[in-house]
């Protein structure tokens, strides 16, 4: 389908949706109602997606809107409507099942949103300023909450408070679009000025979260094609390197690393051999020198500021004495010991579960020194979790 | 800054001038007319130093939107009492960036906090114009923000432009031929700023807060994306430092390669993110070469058969990297066509390898290699010519020659940006290809230079 059938098919959904719910309600106006639905059918081929969120509908503040402006029975036809022409609009998920529980979702989420705003403002007889306010957040938070449930049943995860960004800007622009349309006791009231224009900034988030997406995903591609050169080349036994990253990563957050933290450790999991596609051949029937190898990385990453956190864990990762007055239960220190575990632990095992007692046996009993027991421990943890080994005494 | 001794005092008594003569405003306006809501001033001058301080510098360097949303708001919310004060208040507000203040940068916060107050003061008297009756509805409000909106840029352009000139010692018409019309996309801000205002006007202060947010999210957003892209920078500068740390002869070259596709890119009209797609593509073409081992690809003059056989198990290495890159795969089919030297003319893969493939062509040509001195510019055009629809695009060979010679930029032989030292030298003679060393003998004349 191309853009502008898809465009008119939009228009002719809301149209259709609305012109149905004028019949049973003098809630908006017919042309109102129509740019309405079809923005609800538009939006939701849209979607807000964070990096460490499951993805939220931009349909979502529409939906704010429609309970305000929408009496409820012509709210229940056009989100009926609206989210069944967005389903079949829609380019994923390709299989009908999906598609079909996707569009349930939405229209229980609307529901949610709905009873929510209902029970809030018919709790008392003054509809006061603050009581509509509360109505509209209490929609807001009740849509956000019946997603995250139907999350939670999907994927079995929930998405922690600090990646609640793009919840607030979809609930405030929400509740703001709402308020613009209709006003408070007829004061405010800009019709559909409001949600275009207070859209504005929801659709700079949206764009903002797209461009680090791409830009996440090009980043994340770049280093792990570099991070499988020297694996390509023979250098590096094949699949080490994002094995040692999955790893670290998870022992990373065990550990309780921010996110940055995390990012800076991955990079330098994928890149640690890096440095191995530059040196000059070895003399035949020697290997490289992991120091030398570890040492040229960190050179080669440090030499962009962007990556320079990267190149002193992997730096520190061979760091076998550590310097005095160096802590290193904070910074590069831990990660670097984190990785160097991580690393050390998949050259024992060759990616090969069976062998996992074994190799955590073997790192328990080298020198003191070279390996940090807490980082053990959550390797431990890790390797636990992932039901590779029984759970640590 | 060049002559910015000779000028500088100019430009200091610009600064104090404009900061003076809002300071002035601000005395004679509250001395003659009513006081702001003292609520109104507080909140929303408070939101202008935030908004000016938090700001993310965008690609274009723009910053403006913030304050510049803020100030036209302010017009609304203090048309009724202090038309002109309150305005002028929140403009001076908006110039209060800190890091001027903490590296004593007096004459750039001079600067702001004048030329925002006069800009904003001045919005105001022309919002204070319009009848009130047109204000009334929402309609009428936006209407009347426009005039408003346009005479605040003018104004703000005026400054900035007198600013610029002096500080950079140019003529005031070559700094206004670059800025002009330079900030369109703030336009829309002036009609959320009405909207703000008239909200605040209505339902009081708590419509702040909701606003902010999600403008604050989309900032934080924004400067993670600026964050990431120059991670992903720094990982193309650390791949070309790998690849000129194992052979040094191409020092330079995936920049250049980068460039030349660049400019191509322009004439065809690419956009932005298309642009910066090639860019990164063409610094990542020979990502293959970081497989083959270093005493080969130093090699001096031809490589044996076997030897050829061993840097040729680098292609699918290449493309299995190439593949794995989104951003890359327009130039994976090119790459692969390459490889199976495929070259019969038909083009059916996107046009970003070809570019690509012809700009590593002409600067493998015009530079330096372990096995050859580089090429006349002359002898690299017409072999691109003499190849063109058949191993190389047409287009592609045409755009960049007329591109070079538009520029009247001279490469290749006695025109060599990097020149290397060697420790064996190269031999003077064959045309070679884009890649690691020839094997074919070369049968035509190249002149020595």
């Amino acid at each position: 389908m191309t853009r502008t059938q898809r465009l008119l098919a939009v228009i002719a959904a809301g149209a259709l949706a609305a012109g149905t719910a004028a019949l049973v309600g003098n809630g908006g106006t017919i042309v109102d109602l129509v740019l309405l639905s079809a923005a609800l059918v538009a939006t939701e081929l849209f979607e807000l997606r964070p990096i460490d969120r499951a993805p939220l509908s931009l349909s979502f503040a529409v939906v704010m809107v429609l309970v305000r402006a929408a009496t409820p029975m012509q709210f229940v036809i056009i989100v009926v409507f609206g989210y069944l022409v967005a389903a079949g609009l829609r380019e994923s998920p390709k299989r009908l099942g999906q598609r079909s529980l996707l569009y349930l979702e939405r229209v229980a989420e609307a529901a949610v949103a709905l009873g929510a705003y209902r029970l809030i403002l018919e709790s008392e007889d003054r509809h006061t300023t603050r009581l509509v306010l509360g109505a509209l957040a209490g929609a807001a938070v009740a849509q956000i909450v019946a997603s995250d449930v139907f999350t939670a049943i999907r994927e079995r995860r929930v998405a922690s408070w600090r990646a609640r960004g793009a919840d607030l800007a979809l609930a405030t622009s929400g509740i703001l679009m709402a308020v613009g349309y209709e006003g408070i006791h007829g004061q405010g009231r800009f019709g559909l000025w409001g949600p275009l224009l207070f859209s504005i900034p929801l659709v700079a988030a949206w764009y903002s979260f797209e461009l680090v997406a791409s830009t996440r995903r090009g980043f994340r591609q770049t280093i792990g094609a570099l991070g499988a050169a020297a694996e390509l080349g023979g250098l590096v036994r094949s699949g080490h390197s994002e094995r040692v990253a999955d790893l670290a990563s998870e022992m990373g957050i065990d550990l309780g690393m921010s996110t940055s933290e995390l990012h800076d450790l991955e990079t330098a999991a994928l890149l640690h051999h890096f440095g191995a596609l530059c040196l000059d051949d070895p003399v035949d029937g020697e290997t490289f020198d992991p120091v030398e190898v570890a040492a040229l990385s960190a050179t080669m990453l440090r030499t962009s500021d962007a990556l320079a956190p990267a190149g002193d864990i992997v730096a520190a990762e061979h760091s076998w004495h550590r310097p005095p007055g160096d802590d290193p239960s904070a910074g590069a220190g831990l990660a670097g010991q984190v990785l160097k575990v991580a690393s050390a632990f998949d050259e024992l095992t060759d990616g090969r579960d069976e062998h996992a007692d074994w190799a955590v046996e073997a790192l328990y009993t080298g020198p003191g020194y070279v390996y940090d027991g807490r980082v053990l421990a959550a390797l431990e943890r890790v390797l636990a979790a992932r039901e590779v080994r029984a759970t640590p005494l | 800054m060049a002559n910015d001794r000779g000028r500088g005092p100019l430009l200091t008594a610009l600064c104090v001038c404009l900061a003076l003569a809002a300071a002035i405003g601000v005395v004679v306006l509250s001395a003659t007319g009513p006081t702001p809501n003292l609520t109104a001033l507080a909140v929303l001058g408070l939101l202008c130093v935030f908004a000016a301080n938090t700001s993310v510098v965008l690609p274009n360097e723009s910053a403006l939107s913030a304050s510049f949303m803020l100030a036209i708001a302010s017009i609304v919310v203090f048309r009724d009492e202090a038309q002109l004060l309150g305005p002028l208040a929140i403009g001076m507000a908006a110039g209060i960036y800190l890091p001027h203040v903490t590296e004593r940068e007096w004459r750039k916060l001079l600067f702001n906090i004048g030329s925002l107050g006069l800009s904003a003061v001045a919005a105001a008297a022309v919002y204070s114009i319009v009848p009130s009756n047109v204000v009334e509805s929402v309609g009428g409000q936006l209407a009347a923000a426009i005039p408003a909106a346009l005479t605040y840029s003018l104004v703000n352009f005026v400054c900035l432009v007198c600013a610029l000139s002096l500080a950079e010692d140019r003529r005031v018409r070559d700094v206004a031929d670059e800025l002009w019309l330079g900030d369109l996309q703030i336009y829309p801000f002036a009609l959320i700023g009405v909207l703000l205002g008239r909200l605040y006007v209505d339902l009081g202060a708590w419509v702040v807060p909701l606003f902010v947010a999600p403008v604050l999210i989309a900032r934080q957003a924004f400067a993670s994306y600026l964050a990431l892209r120059s991670a992903q920078r720094g990982i193309l500068e650390t791949l070309i430092h790998a690849l000129e740390a194992k052979d040094h002869y191409t020092a330079g070259h995936a920049e250049r390669v980068a460039r030349y596709a660049r400019l191509i890119g322009v004439e065809l009209g690419f956009k932005t993110r298309r642009l910066e797609r090639l860019h990164q593509a063409a610094l990542m073409h020979d990502v293959g070469k970081l497989v083959v081992p270093n005493h080969l690809l130093k090699k001096p003059g031809k490589l044996t058969p076997e030897e050829f056989d061993h840097v040729r198990r680098h292609e699918p290495v290449s493309l299995e990297l190439i593949r794995r890159i989104d951003f890359l795969l327009p130039i994976a089919p090119t790459i692969e066509a390459e490889f199976a030297d495929a070259a019969d003319g038909e083009h059916a893969a996107p046009i970003e390898g070809r570019i690509i493939a012809v700009c590593d062509a002409y600067d493998a040509m015009t530079s330096t290699r372990a096995y050859r001195r580089a090429l006349p510019q002359e002898v690299a055009f017409a072999e691109l010519r003499d190849k063109a629809g058949g191993q190389f695009d047409a287009e592609c060979v045409e755009t960049l020659i007329r591109v070079l010679e538009d520029l009247g930029e001279q490469h290749g032989a006695g025109h060599e940006a990097d020149v290397t030292e060697f420790d064996v030298p190269p031999p003077s003679a064959g045309i070679g290809s884009a890649g690691l060393g020839d094997l074919e003998s070369d049968d035509r004349e190249v002149p020595t230079p």
